[in-house]
């Protein structure tokens, strides 16, 4: 767990647009992205990673705390991993953008 | 005036000349053919459509024109146009009518945005509309036309058209094509259904389609807001059951399946969102018609 | 000139230079106009400036939903290339490779006045040769993949043609080119893609370059008679037209600076038949001897040819009753554009290749993906 945080030391990520439309249905929801007209559909946690970011960049040790912190969750080995695959998925989806702290 | 109010001498004279000109639902089509057994056969299946005159606009400009295939020199083959272009390869003459009727819904989905257009059956009752989306195993033609012939107005076996503005449905009654098994299906169980030619070996298998019946055409014009959403399944001798959908799923479902949702971008989310809050999302397993009918019927009545 | 009195043509004509006349049309002018419209491409171009001037309510409604039509698929087609450009911008953004965008998103990224509306589907980029293998295996590991080719195309692309074989993200299916130079490597024509690389302008807030205003007149006329086979093209004349008149109303001596770079680039006779058909066709206004001034100018007798011959193919064939002369001008047209891009000995056995899949399609070559 250590290992694969540290590889992500340093980094943020911040959302691309604050102009995301989203509909709630019974703990889904559909998201519209309007640069690239496309529509996603995310859970609650999908939906909570982008909230988190939307209020401020954020490391991935960071939105870890944050999303354990709300779902009451036990932080285990696998759950940065599979944060990480949702941050890089959102990444390539042009949902979110990443940033070196120094530049 | 409609189609079975012409001789068929001049029926044939405007289909072979400057083309035939009908209206279906929202759009008017010119059909040209010199092709005369696909003449007969729509002499009979365009009977209850009207007439458009020369001086309306017509959409969709098609033909079924003769082949002549170099790999295959000796068997007649027809070709399906729009507009002068061949969008598919020449096939067997004897398909003419199949071939004809799936240029058009292939013209209408490729070129038409100012509705939404939704890949489901869609049907009226009591002043609303009933939707039977397109999911795999969903033989939405097959309980379409049952629910026609059992006091549901049709309005297409193929398009849910929306407008998006309104949020009204707007009726496409068009021939129905019933694919391999469902032809038997419905000549058992609906002796009094009008059907087309068997047209065998086609991309699809057998198809044979049911003629719209003459009042689904003359009241066309005639929109309604939709009410219920109703994902079909057919299941070999399961008991039938009417069960909730999750609203997220029914929109994944309409959203991935329409034909023109992408295009449309936020117009089709704010559509389909819209659509979805009104509506009330079931899934049906059924085994027969009977049973279907019955609750499709308990649902339509309810105040 | 028969041809262009043809009614079809004119109608077509009248309406793309005169938009507003549209007002007057009967029903059945209006079926024959967007018929051939869409033929020509040019249906989201004419919604778009009926709806500019806020005229799409004032015709009939079946026109008017066509149009709507029309216009809401280039609007998507649009932000597609848009957005695919957004995203292979984003897999580039840590190499250093200046990244020219070409044909319709770079009209799109100026706001020119022929982007509105205009139909395209591909982004066509145009990057350093030694930067082509690192934008490739970039893209490639982000997802993009290559269209199906069989081992033919794939050849043709690498070693007979100018790109890679075009990529394509599944999940966006936008192909996007990715060109090293603007002509066929073996065309009669040799363009050197530097000085065009040397004076491309940087895009605001975008990271990427357009070609310079000369350049960009000059790559339209380059591809219409040197690339392009002409058959239907009349969008890329209006292209021409329209980039021509708003870059001549933007900069007092435009003009004069686009004769001197087609000397100074050799890109005199291409430029030649773009001034003359637009002015032809598209009544285009244009100083009389403003192609006198290039050096290099078509001949005689090619001149008189591509005369009858260009606006045949360029305009669009009568749905209904297709001219058979047309046909013949365009195959013409299209053995020239082959010819100019390739040397006979590799041409004939192309265009045989290409007959043979006509007829036996299903035995191209095996099919290599991903």
């Amino acid at each position: 767990m250590n290992n694969l945080i540290s590889g992500f030391d340093g980094i943020y990520w911040y959302p691309n647009s604050s102009l995301l439309r989203i509909e709630e249905w019974d703990g889904e929801f559909t998201v519209f992205q309007p640069e690239s007209g496309k529509t996603h559909f995310l859970n609650e946690m999908g939906l909570r990673i982008l909230t988190v970011l939307d209020r401020s960049p954020a490391t991935l040790e960071a939105i870890c705390q944050e999303l354990s912190a709300y779902f009451s969750l036990q932080l285990d080995a696998q759950f940065p991993g599979q944060i990480i695959r949702t941050l890089q998925r959102y990444e390539a989806l042009g949902l979110i953008t990443r940033v070196k702290e120094n530049e | 005036m409609k189609v079975e109010q012409l001789s068929l001498d001049i029926f044939r004279t405007l289909i072979t000349g400057s083309g035939l000109r009908v209206k279906a639902g929202p759009f008017n089509l010119s059909i040209q053919t010199c092709l005369s057994s696909l003449i007969d056969q729509l002499y009979w299946m365009y009977s209850h459509y009207s007439l458009v005159d020369e001086t309306e606009i017509a959409e969709f400009h098609v033909r079924i024109i003769p082949k002549h295939s170099i790999r295959r020199p000796l068997a007649q083959f027809i070709q399906f146009q729009i507009d002068g272009r061949s969008p598919f390869p020449p096939v067997p003459a004897e398909q003419a009518l199949a071939t004809l009727e799936w240029g058009i819904n292939l013209a209408i989905a490729m070129r038409i945005n100012h509705l939404l257009l939704f890949h489901s059956a869609a049907v009226e009752r009591n002043g609303h509309v009933l939707l039977l989306p397109a999911w795999p195993g969903s033989g939405k033609t097959t309980l379409c036309t049952a629910l026609m012939y059992r006091g549901y107005r049709l309005f297409s076996d193929e398009f849910g058209l929306m407008d998006p503005r309104s949020g009204e449905f707007l009726p496409l009654p068009r021939l129905m094509p019933l694919k391999n098994q469902s032809i038997e299906v419905i000549r058992d169980y609906l002796p009094e259904a009008v059907l087309g030619p068997e047209i065998h070996g086609t991309l699809k298998g057998t198809v044979a389609h049911v003629r719209p019946p003459q009042e689904s055409i003359e009241r066309a014009d005639e929109t309604a807001k939709p009410r219920w959403i109703v994902f079909p399944k057919w299941l070999a001798d399961a008991a039938v059951r009417l069960e909730p959908l999750p609203r997220s799923e029914a929109f994944l479902l309409l959203a991935s399946n329409a034909f023109n949702y992408e295009v449309l971008g936020e117009t089709a989310f704010n559509a389909v969102t819209r659509l979805i809050q009104n509506c009330e999302c079931r899934k049906l397993i059924y085994s027969d018609f009977d049973s279907a009918l019955a609750v499709l019927d308990e649902l339509t009545t309810d105040g | 000139m028969a041809d262009i009195r043809a009614d079809h043509h004119r109608l077509l004509l009248e309406a793309i230079i005169q938009p507003t006349s549209l007002i007057g049309y009967d029903n059945r002018q209006w079926e024959l106009l967007l018929r051939l419209a869409r033929r020509a491409r040019l249906s989201g171009y004419l919604a778009a400036k009926l709806e500019n001037d806020g005229l799409l309510d004032n015709i009939p409604v079946r026109a008017a939903n066509l149009l709507r039509s029309s216009l809401i698929q280039v609007k998507k087609q649009q932000q597609s290339v848009s957005w695919e450009l957004n995203r292979v911008m984003w897999v580039l953004r840590e190499h250093e490779i200046p990244v020219i965008v070409l044909k319709g998103m770079a009209y799109l990224l100026q706001d020119l006045p022929n982007a509105s509306g205009r139909m395209f589907a591909d982004l066509d980029l145009l990057a350093p040769q030694e930067n082509l293998g690192q934008i490739e295996s970039g893209l490639l590991k982000k997802g993009w993949r290559h269209h199906a080719l069989t081992d033919y195309d794939e050849r043709y692309y690498r070693e007979w043609s100018h790109e890679i074989p075009a990529l394509v993200h599944p999940e966006r299916s936008v192909e996007v080119d990715v060109h090293h130079t603007l002509s066929s490597p073996l065309g009669k024509l040799k363009i050197d893609p530097l000085p065009f690389r040397e004076a491309a302008v940087k895009v605001k807030d975008a990271g990427v370059y357009v070609l310079s205003p000369e350049d960009m007149v000059l790559h339209c006329a380059v591809n219409l008679f040197q690339n392009n086979e002409l058959a239907d093209d009349l969008r890329h004349l209006l292209d021409f037209h329209e980039m021509l008149l708003f870059f001549s109303s933007q900069q007092p001596f435009f003009q004069k600076k686009l004769i001197e770079r087609a000397n100074q680039l050799g890109l005199g006779n291409p430029l030649f038949y773009s001034l003359y058909f637009s002015r032809l066709l598209l009544q285009s206004m244009i100083p009389e001897d403003l192609e006198k001034q290039l050096d290099r100018q078509p001949a005689w007798f090619a001149r008189r040819i591509m005369h009858h011959c260009v606006p045949l193919a360029l305009l669009p064939q009568h749905p209904d009753h297709p001219s058979r002369i047309a046909g013949y001008a365009r195959m013409w047209l299209y053995w020239r554009s082959h010819w100019l891009r390739m040397p006979l000995y590799r041409l004939l056995p192309h265009l045989v290749y290409k007959f043979y899949l006509s007829v036996f399609p299903t035995r191209a070559g095996t099919s290599k993906q991903k």
